[in-house]
């Protein structure tokens, strides 16, 4: 249902293409298009202070009717440098960010404030546009090297939740097909109705021939929020859900086979559902007045059975209410929530454009626990990741109590203050000096207060606690920023 | 991948031809001592954990084996595992004689058979036992190793001597003799020789290297010897801790250890275990039995560095060890009797047993140990986490087993159980699982709710079965698959 982001153009620059001359044949004429060149650095995960070799990405860009132009979350997130291009390459300009969604992957972005803007505006603009509708017929367009336009013919086949950047942020996309070729190895194509933009093709899968193109919906959302310079994001009920399907489980909860509903199976602390008075058990029936079927779908007046959730995040603002109507009990009740922003979570599902906090003490490297983090042990990262971690970032409810972020100990640089320590490495920190470490911050502030001349560092699992000479480590720590390392800590 | 191979081949028929003489000074003592050496042939049945109601597969093997006494024959224990029935050739005989297992220890592999008749056995010479040959000398391994059906003679050099893991169990270590011999299938149980006397008992070699052969030397043999003299074969015991190497300045300064090279730290103490309410973590063990501990956690025995457990190796359950330790600076002197810790053995490889389950209305449930855990390959984490820390956390206390539903099979009662293999039974109506015969008594209860729920561990939402349902859903699902039976809960006895 949810497909995982295909290999997308990056064989584009070892294919030979061969170019015939077609002198007769007019280029497709574009408008409101320009190319979008970015250079992206990560951080590097075992050793948080540097940046990963820089990478190189080509995309294109949407020219809006107020001169922003639109293109993709994943074009901008982790950005360093980002330039607008003409399609002939003869005029560049620095661009600046003004809103990135990497839940929705979207971005909006601007010429640098007093840099020559003129061949932008020549360039035409393009309006934004209304829903399609299965087997509408749009463009995707690309530029060739030369400058041309490439405008690929495809359908819209079917309409869904996808995931096409953040990893489990779901948000309506069009599945269009449509037949088409590598130019210029770029990545974020604009998509176009009846000369009017559409929504945004983020990836392509070539072997199906499918690409997810972000819906007008979830533009138009995003553009509305930022239209008042600040960007809130989308909003969140801030449930996880099980469905009833099971005919057993559903004579168990007490429902009829009229009713469909979902089964509510964790809240998270502090979101709309939390103060709502939702609770775990529940069984969600209705959505503003939608009913919300066994596997979780309602009926959309514009696009048929669409994933519940779009009627929180594709359709509604922070602030707004919604109204839900449960079964507790075997009654039926009704709620209220107010949306808000996804609560901040102990382990951070995405790093885009924050510099991991960390810190270093005579040579152990403590970080807090993110997704990225495991996502960095590979393609097999579920089962190759420290366990201890992955349990925490699968059950993090059992991990929350008094943390506001899980710090472990990632590894051990060797020094003569971790003799003995090389082979620790990945795990979880409880407690600094005897105080609880609940962020990054609590554990620098701890190792500032060392107990009976040492710092004891308490750990999940075998040795349990470390210890270390403050002397002997701040001496350690002035060689490692001697021979490089930028500084010892980066608190959040 | 386990990187230990065990030398017990599945081949060869017997070809029963006069062997030759051995024409050399020694030949009559040598023409003895291959007379002691036996071709043990087993009939194997190794139970599938997947399907725990069927049979299994049926296989065979043959190894090595050599006379000790009357009617005592030495083998390896993996060649005589999930044996439904072991023969014994004499060399130079077409006669293969029936026998039984009198003992059989899975933690040192070893085992003791004798033949239904030992009368063609009589007036055979039993072999003698050595020491531990030193480093550089000359050894001769003897057996029936693969590559042809007469006795098999190699010579080798001892080339280390060392703690090493013993891949049958796959948990256990202890001393290993590594010889340059070739060692090859078959050879299992074979008799390893120095100057006429036994040195140790061929057992495993490595997968990647040629030209290694390990043995169990004379020590952990009388061992096995001496604690099946009472007629019953108790296992190793374990002192229960885990130790931390104090090569920190820093923490012999904070556990107040004085810096004389000596002290290593008591990083956990096994719940339950000998250790258990005696030692805390934190603790510096600076003797066992009067010798000293350095901050590796080694002792000095024969003038050979060597982990502190092997003093423990050479005891028996009951025995008593001497330790001294450091308490937050203050020494102490304790003595522990020593016990064997059967939880450790869920984390072992288990031979002759039939699988535990529990079928009830297309879910079958198991008993969590290592043969369930390979069988399956469980990749939730919670199940492997619970695994792992069945020991160190002494979830032991409240789960005599950890009961793992394995299986869901497709009927249209069960069609949307999805999600819920391989993962850890919490709860049954409300009531915590503590084992398999528990699950199975809350399971099978007379009076049982409309609804039976299950609780599994890391999944939000509970099992739902109508128990209406059950009795017509056990007939149909057993019958659409094959399942003859509905349980097994092991016999009255559990098994060792």
């Amino acid at each position: 249902m949810f497909p995982t982001r295909p290999l997308f153009f990056c064989l584009a620059l070892l294919l030979v293409v061969m170019v015939l001359p077609a002198p007769a044949l007019a280029a497709a004429k574009a408008k409101g298009l320009l190319r979008i060149n970015t250079t992206i650095q990560t951080y590097n995960v075992s050793q948080p202070w540097e940046l990963n070799q820089p990478q190189r990405r080509r995309g294109l860009g949407a020219i809006l009717e107020d001169g922003n132009i639109l293109t993709t979350g994943e074009m901008a997130a982790n950005s360093t440098y980002i330039e607008f291009e003409s399609a002939d390459g003869a005029h560049t300009v620095p661009a600046e960010v003004i809103a990135i969604d990497y839940e929705a992957n979207l971005a909006l972005l601007k010429p640098e404030k007093g840099a020559n803007r003129e061949w932008i505006d020549k360039l035409g603009t393009l309006g934004t546009n209304g829903p399609a509708k299965i087997d509408d017929k749009v463009n995707i367009w690309q530029f060739e090297d030369n400058g041309d336009a490439i405008r690929t013919e495809g359908t819209v086949r079917s309409v869904d939740l996808l995931s096409t950047f953040a990893s489990g942020h779901y948000f309506l996309c069009y599945e269009v097909k449509a037949s088409m070729q590598s130019a210029s190895s770029s990545y974020t194509l604009p998509v176009t109705r009846n000369g009017r933009l559409l929504g945004i093709l983020a990836s392509y899968n070539s072997k199906d021939q499918i690409s997810d193109v972000v819906a007008p919906d979830i533009l138009k959302r995003f553009l509305e929020d930022v239209r008042d310079g600040r960007h809130e994001g989308f909003p969140s009920l801030g449930i996880a859900t099980v469905l009833t399907e099971d005919p057993q489980f559903r004579k168990w909860l007490g429902l009829t086979d009229e009713q469909g509903g979902l089964y509510v199976s964790r809240l998270l602390p502090g979101s709309g559902a939390d103060e709502s008075g939702l609770k775990k058990g529940d069984v969600l029936l209705t959505v503003n007045g939608h009913a919300i079927d066994r596997r979780g779908y309602y009926e959309d007046p514009t696009y048929g059975r669409l994933v519940w959730s779009h009627l929180v995040r594709g359709s509604r603002q922070v602030g707004d209410k919604l109204a839900l109507l449960i079964m507790r009990d075997g009654k039926e009740q009704q709620l209220e929530a107010v949306l808000r922003r996804p609560p901040d979570h102990l382990i951070p599902s995405h790093m885009y454009d924050k510099a991991p906090p960390y810190l270093i003490k005579g040579g152990l490297v403590f970080q807090e626990l993110t997704r990225p983090y495991l996502e960095a042990f590979g393609k097999e990262w579920r089962s190759r990741a420290p366990l201890d971690l992955l349990d925490a970032l699968n059950n993090p409810e059992d991990y929350e109590e008094g943390r506001k972020r899980l710090v472990f100990l990632s590894r051990v640089i060797r020094t003569p203050a971790t003799i003995g320590y090389d082979q620790v490495n990945n795990l979880i920190v409880t407690e600094a000096n005897g105080q609880k470490v609940t962020d990054m911050t609590s554990l620098a502030a701890a190792l500032n207060n060392p107990k009976d001349g040492l710092h004891s560092i308490r750990i999940d699992d075998i040795p349990y606690v470390i210890y270390l000479d403050p002397e002997e480590s701040d001496l350690v720590d002035k060689a490692l920023l001697k021979r490089g390392l930028p500084a010892l800590q980066r608190l959040p | 991948m386990n990187k230990l191979l065990l030398f017990c081949g599945s081949v060869a028929l017997l070809h029963p031809l006069a062997l030759a003489q051995n024409p050399d000074q020694t030949g009559n003592r040598n023409a003895d001592i291959y007379k002691s050496v036996v071709r043990i042939e087993s009939a194997t049945q190794v139970a599938d954990y997947r399907t725990p109601w069927n049979s299994g597969r049926f296989g065979g093997g043959t190894g090595s084996g050599f006379m000790i006494g009357p009617n005592q024959f030495l083998t390896n224990a993996h060649v005589v595992s999930n044996a439904n029935r072991v023969l014994i050739t004499r060399r130079g005989s077409a006669q293969k004689h029936p026998a039984r297992v009198v003992h059989i220890a899975h933690d040192c592999d070893l085992a003791l058979l004798e033949v239904e008749n030992d009368a063609p056995f009589e007036g055979l010479h039993y072999l003698k036992f050595g020491d531990v040959p030193a480093l550089e000398s000359q050894v001769r391994v003897i057996g029936y190793p693969v590559g042809g059906d007469r006795i098999s003679v190699t010579r080798g050099v001892v080339s280390r001597i060392d703690f090493r893991p013993y891949s049958h169990s796959r948990v256990d270590s202890h001393l290993v003799v590594q010889i340059d011999a070739a060692i090859n299938p078959g050879n299992s149980g074979g008799p390893v020789l120095q100057d006429g006397k036994v040195a140790g008992v061929a057992f495993q070699g490595l997968r990647q290297a040629d030209n290694t052969g390990y043995m169990i030397p004379t020590p952990v043999i009388q061992r096995f010897l001496k604690d099946i003299g009472d007629g019953r074969y108790d296992k190793y015991v374990d002192l229960g801790i885990t130790e931390f190497a104090l090569f920190n300045p820093a923490m012999r300064k904070a556990l107040q250890v004085p810096e004389d090279g000596l002290g290593v730290m008591v990083a956990s103490v096994l719940p339950t275990g000998p250790c258990d309410g005696v030692m805390e973590p934190g603790d510096v063990l600076l003797s066992i039995d009067n010798n000293p501990v350095d901050n590796a956690g080694n002792i000095e025995v024969e003038g050979e560095k060597v982990v502190l457990h092997e003093v423990v190796e050479r005891k028996f359950a009951g025995d008593e060890v001497k330790l001294e330790f450091l308490r937050r600076g203050e020494k102490k002197d304790v003595t522990v009797t020593l016990k064997a810790f059967p939880h450790s053995r869920i984390y072992a490889v288990r031979y002759g047993e039939r699988p535990r389950f529990v079928f009830f209305a297309g879910l079958v449930f198991q008993p969590l140990d290592f043969n369930l855990y390979s069988a399956y390959g469980f990749d939730s984490p919670r199940v492997r986490k619970i695994f792992q820390n069945y020991v160190r956390d002494a979830l032991f206390k409240e789960r005599k087993d950890v009961v793992v539903l394995t299986r869901v099979e497709s009927d249209r009662l069960t069609s949307f159980i999805t999600g819920f293999n391989g993962t850890v039974v919490d709860e049954i109506n409300g009531t915590k699982v503590k084992d398999l015969r528990h699950a199975h008594e809350l399971l099978y209860a007379a009076d049982q709710p409309e609804f039976i729920t299950i609780k599994c561990n890391g999944v939000v939402r509970p099992i739902v079965i109508p128990s209406a349902e059950v009795e017509s859903a056990n007939k149909r699902i057993m019958q659409q698959n094959g399942i003859f039976r509905s349980h097994y809960l092991g016999d009255s006895q559990p098994a060792s």
